[in-house]
Parts: C-alpha cells; structure tokens; sequence
C-alpha cells in the first residue's frame, strides 16, 4: 500500500482533521430538534441520532477489537443503519458498507479480504448470511437482530429500534486483548488522511476492489457538495439510493451535515408509493440514477405532479441521454437540475452541472467542485489543450487513499496523488467537461459497474459454453445493458434461458446480462483476442 | 367469462417462480408474503411483472395503480386482476 502506513500514534489526537462523527456532532449542536432520518417505521432528529450514536460507540466499544479494526453493516436504509454507521465511526472503528443485493460468495470475499471483525447485518439477510458462513469466514463477531448458525463466529444478538442495544452475546465474551491499533493513515500534499470507511467496488479484473476513503476525503467531499447544491436545515431529500452505494453514502452524509433531513423510501419498486412519499413528506430534493428517472418519466405520474416543495434533483451514476434530461426539465420548469459525475474512488463527486448552464452545456458533467481539480490528459500525462480528448485525471482532498491491499490496481490509478478515472472526455473553452468513452473494459448498467470480465469469465464458465464476450449497448432505463455473445461447444445447444439462470446464479442481479445471443463465431484479432470493438460497432 | 381464481393463482406463482427464483420451486412463498419484503422482486423486476400481466390477462396497468396493495403479492395481484377484469 504504497503511501498508506498503520500509524503509530492515534492521529485523532493530533486533531489535524475534522472527523466524519463530527459532522453529527455538529449538527446535534446546531439543529438538535430538526428531523434527521424519517424511515416508514420511525423518524428520529439530530439530537437523538447524536445520541444514539454515541451509545451505540459504547456498546461497540465492550468489544475486544483493536481501534481501526473494519466494521461491516449489511442492512438495507433505515434509521438504524445511519446510527450504526456514525456509532461504528465514533467508536474509532472503520466503516464497510456492503452492498445487500451481493451473492454470498462475494460478502465473504470481501469480508475475508479486508479482515472484517464484526459484522452487522440485518436477519432479513439470512439466506447470504447462511453462505457466508457455511462457506468459513473470519468474522470475530455477528451482530444481529435474529439467532442464526455462524459456526466459529461469535454471535451477538442486537436490538435494532430506539436504543440499539447489543442484547446478549452468544457465547459470553471472553475477556482477551484488544490488539494494537489497526488506525491506518498516511499524509499526502502536508494533510494527513486517516482511514474511515471502505467502499467496494467491481473492478476490471472482476474481483472488488476495496476503495479506501479516509476522513479527508470524505468530509472535504461533503462540504463542497453542500455548498455548491445550497443545501441547509430545511431541506428533506427523499432517499431512494441504498447508502452502501457510494452515492447514497454521499446524501447520508451532506444531510445529516447541514442538518436536514433524510426521509427514506425503500419502494422504488412501486413508484407511485415514492412519489407519495415525496409529496407528503414535502421533500425539497430528490437523487437518483438514469434508470430511476426513465422509471419515473415513463412508468409514474411523476410529469403530472407539482410537488410544490422540491426545490432540485441530483442525478449521477451515468450518463443520462440527453433527451431525458430535456423531458425532466420540461415536466419540472421550476426546479433546479443537477448533473453529476463522480466515482467511488473521488469520494465521490468530481464534478456538477450548474442548472443554470442544463440548456446551454447540455451533455456536459459540469465543472470541478470546490477544492477538486480535472485535469485532461494525453498518455504521456501532459495536458491537452481544450476540444481535445484525453483521460479525466482527478486531483484534490477527495482523492482516496489506496485500494486496499491492491497494490498493483492502486498504481494503474493512483499515481502521486493523481486519480486517473479511466474516463476519456474534453473541456470546451469555458472549461466544461464532456464525457465521451472509457478506457477500460467496464460496462456502467443502471449506475453500477460491471467488469465484462467477470460476466464473461461466468457464462464460459457454464460447461456447454466455448467462449463468450460482453458487451455494453444503449439502453433507455439503465443508460447501458449488458448484451452476452455466446458461442456454444460443438455438437452442444443451450438454451438462452439456462444461461439466465446461470448467470442469475453466479452474479449479482444487476450484472446478469439482458440479451444473449448465441453465436457461430466470435470476431477475433489475429492474435486470437476477440475484437470487442467490432462486435459493438456491428450491434446497433 | 367468469374469472379462474385458481388458473390465475398458478400462472402468476409459476411466472414469479421463474422469473425471480432462478425456478427453484424449494423457495417457498405464500399468497400474502409481500415481494418486496422478501426481496422477490426489485424496481426493474415490477415492470416485466406488469408487462406479464397485461398480456397474460389482457389487462391495462396504469401508471397510478403500480401500488402494492395491486401488486406486492400473489393475493394482492389476483384482487386486482379480477377488478380489472370486472369479475
């Protein structure tokens, strides 16, 4: 890890950075009596989410782990999990947010991968749960609001509600060391960045990789994402984003910073229960991907209603074609539209689209945020002039800290403190920045990203199945869709939908492609590598 | 025609089955279990959900009914479909 040490005193003591827990802190002092988090069970104001966190640290802290140790959560968005996630911070532990629709295969990858010690997860879980653990996993503790068999694992149950207690642990706990401290810091441009929170996303290799994002990066981020979206205590974002997604962990984090508030709603499934929501909850702001919006624009009554209260809509996680952005501008004359871009490795946000500018720059990402720099680059790593293509190369207080424990990956992107995003665009000559391809082989469905290889890797690994190739086609709801040739084993036939179901099988939901095409053949170079580029310039 | 409570009950589990459980029939669900609770179905899945039961029984899902008290589960779905069939 290059760059990236176990620091050797608590870095917190120096105090040279503003923590993440501060942010409530702050909020708890400032807008103690506003609504924090409403969830369709319960709601709770920053006073009471201070609180609960602090005694949720309290309760995390009669565990015998080491400060910096990795806390996992796998629990879908509710009140809870924003109280367990500032709990685990102010705890001084490490926070690993984990994607809930992932297989168990991949949950204990991860949780093997960057040695988790505890886990809090949700019983409703149970059936990945049941794969993590009959599969041997490392995880010293479970938390969780159910019994459940986790062989040599510790488990504690929890009782998730007003006061999230850890209710008896299973079996009692042994006293024993916590450890030395496992805080991991490093200093970059004279700021000293210590480790908060490891987000995991899929590489081009197909194997997640665990992006390390320190309190820097994290709170520089969410201060330049609340000034530029003018966000304040009065402000009620609907949350439809699961916040183990970096975009989400992105609204926990600039609203509970201002003190507005997070009014979530899980049911985007049934868009008109959300759009209900929104109106009676009189949320000022709404975030979504492309394909939440084609939702709504195509399949809701979202362009005939006024939600008088809605102030603006965020939209990242893709481009989003232009035509729906003019048909949402058009439905919604009055309110603020704001594109933009961003990656899980910049904290996230790179870049926004001044609504004002949504017209006269349609197609853009936007400008840089405060204190973050784009800089388009040729290969030799030299600026290029405006108009001209190159790699967006990221460079700021938002920049993460590593991969963990990928040092090779790390060096592909991180190089003295410049993010190369894998994104290929130009400015214009006011500086605004277009997208227009990606370098590496990852195919962007519905705001997540996909390694063809990994997709690939799974059909052939089907035993009628020769060889295959991914690639990514336009796709009105999810920006692009994974679209499989397929060629079988001779004398063999198979069925597109025995593919689907193994696909269904191997990978997570939104990787499973949605068009296969069984094939004779598949285009090659005359190295024998298989010519992606004609195969995608051959389907329309 | 009078609406086939039952024949109803069967095409609609047997699409749910197929479509969101890889066709495991071992993955037991009763007429009431929400969807969306049991993590069957997600935002992409309830629109093949409506496109199945307009062709499948010939009904119209408007924009506004995609609620779940019409659609998060098996009982749910039939009461609609007979509502919308007249029956």
């Amino acid at each position: 890890m290059s760059g990236v040490s176990l620091a050797k005193d608590n870095v917190s003591e120096a105090d040279e950075f503003m923590k993440l827990d501060q942010l409530l802190r702050q909020s708890s002092q400032l807008f103690g009596d506003r609504p924090a988090v409403i969830d369709p069970e319960r709601s709770i104001n920053h006073r009471q989410l201070g609180e609960a966190a602090n005694q949720f640290a309290e309760q995390l802290r009669r565990l015998p782990i080491a400060s910096g140790s990795r806390i996992a959560l796998l629990m879908e968005n509710c009140v809870d999990y924003v109280v367990a996630y500032f709990g685990i911070l102010r705890a001084g532990f490490v926070v690993v947010p984990l994607d809930t629709s992932a297989n168990g295969e991949t949950l204990r990858y991860i949780l093997d991968n960057c040695e988790v010690r505890v886990l809090i997860a949700q019983s409703r879980y149970r059936r990945q749960l049941k794969s993590v653990f009959d599969g041997g996993c490392g995880v010293d503790y479970l938390l969780c609001d159910s019994i459940l068999p986790v062989g040599s694992t510790a488990l504690v149950k929890i009782k998730f509600g007003d006061t999230m207690r850890l209710d008896s642990i299973l079996p009692e706990l042994e006293p024993r060391e916590a450890g030395p401290s496992e805080i991991i810091a490093m200093t970059r441009n004279g700021k000293s960045h210590e480790l908060a929170a490891i987000f995991y996303t899929s590489g081009s290799t197909g194997t997640p990789k665990g992006v390390m994002l320190s309190h820097l990066n994290l709170v520089s981020n969410t201060q330049a994402t609340v000034e530029y979206l003018k966000l304040t205590e009065i402000d009620r974002t609907l949350v439809i984003l699961p916040f183990y997604y970096i975009y989400g962990n992105s609204l926990l984090l600039t609203n509970v910073a201002c003190g507005a508030c997070l009014v979530i709603d899980n049911r985007f499934m049934y868009p008109e229960t959300v759009l209900n929501t929104m109106e009676e909850q009189k949320c000022t702001g709404l975030s979504g991907v492309p394909s939440n919006f084609m939702i709504l624009l195509g399949k809701s009554t979202f362009a005939s209603r006024k939600f008088p209260h809605l102030r603006y809509f965020t939209q990242a996680g893709g481009a989003m074609a232009p035509d729906v952005i003019r048909s949402l501008a058009t439905a919604f004359p009055d309110k603020e539209i704001y594109i933009m871009y961003g990656q899980t490795e910049a904290a996230p946000r790179v870049t926004y689209l001044p609504p004002q500018q949504l017209t006269a720059k349609l197609g853009s990402i936007g400008i840089p945020l405060n204190g973050v720099a784009v800089t388009i680059m040729d290969e030799n790593k030299l600026e290029m002039p405006s108009g001209k293509t190159g790699e967006l190369v990221v460079t700021g207080d938002n920049v993460m800290m590593g991969y963990w424990r990928q040092p090779e990956e790390q060096e592909e992107v991180l190089q003295d403190g410049l993010l190369f995003t894998g994104d290929l665009g130009y400015k214009d000559e006011d500086g605004f920045i277009y997208i227009v391809g990606r370098k590496k082989d990852i195919i962007k469905a519905g705001g997540n990203r996909v390694s063809v290889k990994e997709v690939e890797e799974s059909i052939v690994s089907h035993d009628k199945v020769l060889e295959a190739c991914v690639i990514g086609v336009a796709d009105p709801l999810l920006g692009e869709a994974i679209k499989a040739f397929v060629v079988m084993k001779p004398g063999l036939e198979l069925e597109e939908r025995e593919l689907l179901r193994h696909c269904q099988r191997m990978l997570a939901d939104y990787k499973v492609p949605k068009y296969f095409v069984v094939v004779d053949s598949l285009p090659k170079y005359q190295s024998g590598k298989i010519n992606r580029q004609l195969l995608k310039q051959q389907t329309p | 025609m009078e609406f086939n409570t039952e024949k109803a009950r069967n095409e609609i589990r047997k699409f749910i089955v197929d479509s969101y459980l890889l066709g495991d029939e071992s993955i037991k669900f009763t007429d009431s279990d929400s969807f969306m609770r049991r993590g069957i179905i997600d935002s992409m899945g309830i629109l093949e959900l409506t496109a199945f039961l307009e062709q499948q029984f010939s009904i119209t899902v408007a924009d506004s009914e995609m609620l779940p008290t019409n659609l998060d589960s098996v009982e749910n779905l039939i009461g609609f479909i007979k509502s919308k069939s007249g029956s």
